[in-house]
């Protein structure tokens, strides 16, 4: 891996600031709720997410539109507009400072430079009337007072750093004069500006075609590497995430229903609803037969299902399942926690 | 660009002359005559009559007084009025006052309008929101001439804040009626601002600024306004065009000496010289104001090219 100057200037991840403890972890969410409050009642977007990340650690954060996952990433963020939506409870601890019980100003200065966020698409995610480098440069110049002339300097050199042909030439061009995937790098390149020790990549491949992703992704790993960022990737594809992520957490009406090793998840999933994702998986050796989809629709988060939210739709589905509070995460294999009651179930039926 | 100029410049050739042409025929085809009424209660002397109509070509085709003027205009010459004064040094008289008229009311356009519109963007659905929202549905609807009596009675009689009426011209007498010729446009300038503001608000780029860590200031300030401001410019611009024409009433109510009064009197008086010469100058100040406006639409939004 090379080593890039970018690491080095000063205000980075090296200027710690005195509210980090060290000894945390990077990033702990815990029991995280999150509801919209709209005309048409409440929609409880996050019922008690909890997980956590290492340096260097990827997590894949999967699940449909809908189930909260981007949600997720925001509160983490800090983004969410309120009205409607309200963080309700939880926290979010980097380092082990509460970001949450944190004043905005602070945050601000969290925001961005300790944690990043790329978003879907750059299109729409890059101001169309600002220059991309002056995009870039202004994160250097608002957090770190950087004057305009040394931030376009460093601009251009991230835009090198992510692979952006003629960055030098091109670094006053516009967004929109900029292809898909070379768009989604200067985005990739304002997140990692100020060397975040937290990176969130929501949906970052999505609009892209899939030799492009395959590009976005290699880079984002090799990005990751070289700055042991923690990096969560969300995703609803399972393919874009197999190679890069070290676990996953699969989210289903606003809770984490599955989390382990992506090896173990992917070779005996041991929540019905990760079971079924994986078989809507397109798989070369099932050509020319009907591709499989999980039955309905994901329920509305208004009003969500008694006892496991997933029960309408699970072919695993019993009594027990339909009433009560949702089941609770249990540990039903080393490392691999599944919130089904039927996991033992799921499990043999995909060793068999 | 220099090129897109250059063919934008071009085209205001047949804009000119279409408009000339409606106007010159509008003005002397209609029924009646210049000489009604010019020589007291009696009909005016035959020999009178026919110097008149010889010395302004009255007795010729009208289409062929229009050529005559046209070749006229390209020389510079508007021609000499009714009143035997050239109506080119009339206008140059009068433009400056209506000029600084306007200018006045986009100062309050831009400052009041915008200003209304930014407040009741990142106010949505508050008080302030509804009390602007309410108060240019207001000013929208009622007429010019009502907006600038009431004005002229509230701030210059009751109040005495400002004078009544402007005959001098001065900057200070013209402040209350560029304010009141600014009122329609502030509150519609305030409505578009507003709504793209909003509009603008919602974008994901804004969402992006936000987790850029930047203060709400900026979000809004320089990432959503700088963005929203692009429909505002427009509409500004094109209504600096209507400012000029539109000042007829303002400067009949205030009593002041621009163009627009000019041309008011100019056709209860029948003096078409001077009322085809009026509007080929307000048509070309349009024009020219449209131009600058699209040039400044290429400046402010990138996606637009200009060739």
């Amino acid at each position: 891996m090379t080593s890039s100057p970018i690491r080095f200037v000063p205000g980075g991840r090296k200027a710690l600031r005195d509210w980090r403890d060290d000894t945390k972890p990077l990033l702990k969410v815990d029991d995280l709720h999150v509801e919209f409050r709209t005309r048409e009642g409440v929609a409880k977007a996050i019922n008690g997410v909890s997980f956590d990340l290492a340096e260097g650690e990827t997590l894949a954060i999967l699940g449909e539109s809908g189930s909260g996952k981007s949600v997720t990433a925001q509160a983490i963020m800090g983004i969410i507009d309120t009205p409607p939506g309200y963080v309700t409870g939880g926290r979010v601890e980097y380092y082990g400072t509460d970001l949450l019980a944190m004043p905005e100003k602070e945050r601000q200065s969290v925001r961005g430079a300790q944690i990043a966020m790329i978003f879907q698409d750059s299109l729409s995610a890059l101001n169309p009337v600002l220059p991309v480098g002056w995009q870039i440069a202004e994160m250097m110049r608002i957090h770190w007072g950087m004057n305009k002339s040394d931030a376009m300097t460093r601009a251009v050199s991230l835009m090198e750093r992510v692979r952006i042909p003629g960055a030098a030439q091109r670094v006053n061009a516009f967004p929109h004069q900029f292809s898909g995937g070379m768009r989604q790098r200067i985005m990739i390149a304002m997140a990692i500006a100020l060397d975040p020790a937290v990176l969130i990549a929501d949906e970052p491949t999505t609009a892209l075609d899939v030799t492009v992703q395959a590009q976005i992704m290699r880079l984002l790993e090799e990005l990751q590497d070289e700055r042991q960022m923690g990096l969560i990737l969300i995703t609803h594809d399972l393919g874009v995430v197999a190679d890069v992520a070290d676990r996953i957490a699969v989210m289903y009406a606003g809770r984490i229903v599955e989390t382990g090793g992506i090896y173990d998840a992917y070779a005996a999933p041991s929540h019905a609803y990760t079971r079924g994702l994986l078989d809507s998986i397109p798989r070369h050796d099932q050509k020319g037969e009907t591709l499989y989809a999980i039955g309905g629709l994901p329920p509305s988060l208004t009003r969500i299902p008694a006892g496991c939210a997933f029960n309408p739709r699970c072919r695993y589905a019993t009594d027990d399942c339909r009433v009560g509070a949702p089941p609770p995460l249990v540990e039903v294999r080393p490392s691999q926690w599944s919130a089904c009651l039927h996991a033992e179930e799921v499990i043999a039926d995909a060793q068999r | 660009m220099g090129k897109y100029i250059v063919r934008r410049l071009l085209q205001m050739i047949p804009v000119l002359l279409g408009t000339t042409f409606i106007i010159y025929m509008m003005v002397f085809v209609l029924p009646g005559s210049p000489l009604d009424g010019k020589c007291g209660e009696r009909p005016c002397p035959d020999a009178f009559v026919k110097k008149f109509e010889e010395e302004f070509n009255l007795d010729k085709p009208v289409l062929l007084r229009y050529l005559l003027y046209l070749g006229n205009l390209f020389r510079g010459n508007l021609g000499t009025n009714f009143y035997g004064n050239s109506v080119l040094d009339e206008l140059r008289q009068r433009f400056p006052t209506t000029l600084e008229l306007a200018l006045i009311a986009v100062f309050f356009i831009i400052v009041v309008g915008i200003g209304l519109g930014v407040i009741a963007g990142i106010r949505k659905g508050r008080f302030a929101d509804h009390l602007i929202t309410v108060t240019t549905l207001i000013l929208i609807s009622m007429p010019v001439f009502v907006i600038g009596g009431l004005a002229q009675m509230v701030f210059g009689l009751k109040l005495g804040w400002f004078p009544v009426t402007a005959t001098d011209g001065t900057f200070n007498q013209l402040l209350l009626p560029g304010m009141v010729l600014a009122s329609l446009y502030i509150a519609y300038v305030a409505r578009l601002t507003r709504t793209s503001l909003i509009e603008n608000l919602r974008a994901d780029y804004v969402r992006t600024a936000k987790a850029k860590g930047l203060t709400r200031g900026r979000q809004v300030g320089l990432h959503a306004l700088r963005n929203s401001m692009i429909p505002v410019v427009t509409y500004i611009g094109l209504s600096f065009g209507g400012l000029m024409g539109g000042a007829i009433v303002t400067e009949r109510i205030f009593n002041i000496n621009g163009i627009g009064f000019f041309l008011y009197r100019s056709i209860t008086q029948r003096d078409g010289v001077s009322v085809v010469g009026t509007i080929a100058l307000i048509v070309i100040v349009y024009l020219f104001v449209n131009l600058l406006v699209d040039l400044l639409y290429g400046v402010l939004d990138p996606r637009i090219s200009l060739d």
